[in-house]
């Protein structure tokens, strides 16, 4: 091992992408930040802004992670001087942050934050939204970059991204620095509108500088999912149809439908979560070692992988949906789905859905991964488990193993951030008996430090251009080959009612005892 | 919290447990053991930083305090502290008297948490060989801080005449902020760096280390001057048009840039870059806690810190750990009498010596 010794005199410093001789990969107390650069908010005034992006950029800042040339610009239908916005936002910052609220940290950002009224069909406010991107350079200098972030309804986008088109607000040679587009879900409804999203949002921006938000795969538990799989190897020998004997994936939801009822109730369970996030777990759980941790080689093996997926043959029983009815959730008396305010009184939207698949490949062939999410469960919780078959031969008396079940590898993706192991053990005492226990390694535990936001990593990634996390639109063209016949199935049925604060309807459970299993209770 | 009167290792060992069952904390998460020496008068203080630091890095804290060293008798006090202010975190105060206080890593060593890293800070002034020091030399990281020295300066260049792999400053992790807003003001820069000056309060190490970071980096003199403080005031650098082919191919500035980077009040810097508008941005000045907890998220050798170090105080510095012999023999010279040894590691220690070609 030697010592790094002085570069000596003469080194010349590069341009950016050459090396810069203050950085080191040796370094790894200098965080990554981007280059300065403006955000611009559609839709700021939504609840996502609110809720999410403002407290997680006031967080970034805070944490040094934002470049001194920020600037954050807010884009809505309001009469707003960039005043009342400011005002909104700290606000907004103030009661979303995760980090401690420090009033001269936030006067730094509210320097640089500007809001342009407008509606999406004013020109003028795009001209204007434009001159202040070009303005921005000198004040701020910010070089030309930019990330449109739209957090608006999907029947919006075509409007908005032919005003960036037309101002050429959308062109990264335009102005020499790099233009960016962050999209949240859905991504379409079915294949074909995902398709023809994605041709426009491709039209307008190239596909390498188009960010497609899913926030699950901003969280910590999700990248350990990767670290646990492929930095160990205690884990990868029996990480096969050889010992695994099904997969179970989780989200659970406890609250309602709160005040998404319009959108929800054109989508269902279905569309809106088992296409994007139940997937991309799947994925991440069944793929391949990538060949390495970038974002092209984790999307080939996410590809491969959501290509290889399979619908049973008969979704007769191996398809299920419910829909909640009124009942007593967590100590609440609850209005059932059709009893919500603006669901039509004959919906047939579904509120869960579950669903066995199967992952074509010689590593998981025969292995069902069971899918489900609902809203109004018991409690609210996100996990992966792995459950292992049960070992061949138990030199013990059936009664000794009574109280065994099967091995279980749980990560546990929200709340208790972790990863728990499921297997058994002596009981004390004089008798040979055998029972179920667990072994819990605790996010919050470890490592207390408050684990990012999902929102804050997902927005510096976009800042830096980098798109490890970020399914491409291939994934999400993938993902609705999978849902689309499951939609085909269910169209014109009714769902299966549940009582609310129940997990799910019966037939999910029937779905797995007629193969001898049950769901894992999160 | 349980308190222990003329105690020893296995009983706190004990009582750490027990008090554990007593606050629920059924799961043990520990991943690090931070030992901790200090004074007692400064022991609250000091405490409460590794506290916080320990809030994002779950440890067992050893806090040892030497009382009274030449007490004729030998004693150890203990207290155990679980939980509450501590969060997941667990210490253990350990109060030694008389010969003790010399021997403490014979209380410490069976008190740390079993195959896991061992940190040990110095909150005061730190042994003059701290990788054989026994309390250091069971660290994996030692941590030291120079700006607490009657002579900084001159504390700097003892750290570097003793430096082994693993070592800190908290000086070093005070210049933190400022590398990195220098580091992402240099991403957009081409040229040749020519000039660099940093300006702080007389005596301030971290300015000293990040002079010579920068020495070290851009591989040109850094000029100092000093200022009323507080802490460092201001870091300017002057880069020239590129002169080589390929950097003006890259599209480099035609003129040259000068970036300057200065806080007076402690809190707020203005980063000033020729051409562009001035920009402010939050840099305020750290407490120990914080630090400590920056120093918690990497437990290997920093490398970074060694070559600064070596071009701070323009001394070469020695890039392998210790060898075994080093520590024996650090060891030794501690002790008023020489440790017992086993005759096998006598023969260890020999041919260690014979192989560095100082056989005795």
């Amino acid at each position: 091992m030697t010592e790094q010794v002085p570069v000596g005199a003469g080194v010349t410093v590069g341009a950016r992408g050459l090396a810069n001789p203050l950085r080191d990969p040796r370094d790894r107390r200098l965080p990554r930040v981007p280059d300065p650069c403006a955000v611009v908010v559609f839709g700021i005034t939504g609840d996502l802004a609110r809720k999410k992006l403002i407290p997680a950029i006031y967080d970034l800042a805070n944490r040094g992670l934002l470049p001194p040339g920020f600037v954050l610009l807010g884009f809505a239908r309001r009469d707003w001087e960039t005043g009342d916005f400011e005002a909104m936002a700290h606000d907004a910052a103030k009661n979303g942050a995760r980090t401690p609220f420090r009033e001269d940290v936030w006067r730094r950002i509210a320097e640089s934050v500007r809001f342009i009224p407008g509606s999406f069909d004013d020109d003028n406010a795009f001209d204007l939204l434009a001159q202040t991107l070009i303005d921005l350079e000198a004040t701020h200098g910010i070089a030309g970059n930019a990330a449109f972030y739209l957090s608006i309804p999907p029947a919006a986008f075509p409007l908005v991204l032919k005003q960036l088109a037309r101002t050429k607000m959308a062109d990264n040679d335009e102005r020499g620095g790099w233009r960016r587009v962050v999209v949240e879900k859905p991504f379409g409804h079915d294949l074909p509108s995902s398709r023809e999203l994605n041709a426009l949002v491709d039209e307008v921006f190239t596909a390498q500088d188009v960010f497609r938000i899913d926030h699950y795969l901003g969280k910590e538990t999700v990248q350990n999912l990767l670290a646990l799989r492929f930095a160990n190897s205690l884990f990868e020998p029996t990480y096969n149809n050889h010992y695994v004997d099904s997969v179970q994936i989780t989200m659970a939801e406890d609250g309602g439908i709160g005040g998404r009822a319009a959108f929800y109730d054109s989508a269902g369970a279905a569309r809106d979560v088992l296409q994007n996030h139940l997937l991309q777990l799947l994925a991440l759980t069944a793929m391949e070692e990538p060949v390495a941790f970038d974002a092209d080689a984790l999307r080939v093996e996410k590809l491969k992988v959501l290509g290889a997926v399979s619908l049973p043959a008969d979704l007769e029983g191996d398809a299920v949906r419910g829909q909640y009815a009124a009942g007593w959730q967590g100590g609440e008396r609850v209005p059932g789905y059709l009893e919500e305010r603006l669901i039509p009184p004959h919906s047939r939207t579904e509120t869960y859905a579950a669903v066995r698949l199967g992952v074509e490949t010689r590593r998981w062939g025969g292995v069902p991964f069971y899918l489900r999410t609902g809203k109004r469960l018991p409690r609210r919780v996100t996990e992966i488990a792995i459950v292992y078959k049960r070992a061949p031969h138990l030199p013990f008396t059936a009664t000794d193993v009574e109280e065994l079940g099967r091995n279980q590898l749980v990560i546990r993706v929200q709340p208790d951030e972790g990863v728990t192991l499921r297997f058994g053990s002596k009981v004390p005492g004089t008798t040979m008996e055998v029972r179920d226990v667990a072994m819990d390694f605790l996010y919050g535990e470890a490592f207390t430090e408050s684990s990012p936001e999902a929102y804050e990593r997902l927005i510096l990634d976009v800042l830096l251009g980098d798109a490890t996390l970020f399914p491409r639109h291939e994934e999400v063209e993938m993902s609705w080959r999978v849902v689309d016949p499951l939609e085909e199935y269910w169209a014109n049925t009714t769902p299966q009612a549940y009582p609310a604060g129940t997990w799910g309807p019966r037939a999910a459970e029937e779905m797995l005892a007629a193969e001898g299993r049950s769901w894992r209770r999160p | 919290m349980a308190t222990l009167w003329e105690t020893n290792a296995g009983e706190i060992v004990k009582a750490l447990s027990a008090e554990r069952r007593i606050a629920g904390a059924v799961a043990f998460g520990v991943v690090l053991t931070l030992v901790l020496v200090v004074d007692e008068r400064r022991a609250e203080e000091a405490m409460a930083a590794a506290a916080e630091g320990a809030a994002a890095h779950p440890c067992r804290l050893l806090v040892v305090i030497r009382r009274r060293p030449d007490a004729s008798a030998a004693r150890l006090d203990a207290e155990v502290r679980v939980g509450g202010h501590l969060g997941t975190s667990e210490a253990v105060v350990l109060r030694m008297y008389g010969r003790l206080a010399r021997n403490a890593e014979s209380v410490v060593l069976p008190l740390l948490a079993p195959d896991s890293p061992v940190v040990t800070w110095w909150y005061g002034p730190p042994p003059q060989k701290t990788g054989v020091d026994p309390l250091g030399a069971l660290a994996t990281r030692r941590i030291t801080d120079t700006a607490q020295a009657a002579n900084p300066l001159r504390a700097l260049k003892e750290r570097g005449a003793d430096y082994s792999p693993g070592d800190t400053d908290l000086a070093w992790t005070r210049c933190t902020p400022w590398r990195s807003v220098l580091a992402a003001a240099f991403d957009s820069i081409t040229g040749q760096p020519a000039t660099a000056r940093v300006e702080a309060e007389i005596g301030n190490p971290s300015a000293a280390l990040l002079a010579g970071w920068l020495k070290c980096r851009l591989g040109i003199e850094v000029d100092s001057a000093s200022s009323a403080g507080p802490g460092i005031t201001e870091v300017s650098i002057r880069v020239d048009p590129a002169q080589d082919i390929l950097a003006e191919d890259a599209g480099g500035d035609e003129e040259p840039v000068e970036i300057r980077l200065t806080r007076h009040d402690g809190r707020t810097a203005v980063l000033a870059r020729s051409r562009q508008p001035e920009r402010y941005l939050p840099l305020a000045r750290r407490e120990t806690g914080d630090l400590i907890g920056e120093e918690l998220r990497r437990l290997d050798a920093d490398q970074i810190y060694a070559a600064t170090l070596a071009a701070t105080t323009g001394r070469r510095i020695a890039a392998t750990p210790p060898t075994a012999s080093q520590i024996s023999r650090g060891a030794s010279n501690r002790r008023s009498s020489p440790p017992p040894r086993t005759p096998r590691e006598a023969t260890i220690e020999r041919a260690a010596r014979t192989r560095q070609g100082r056989a005795d």
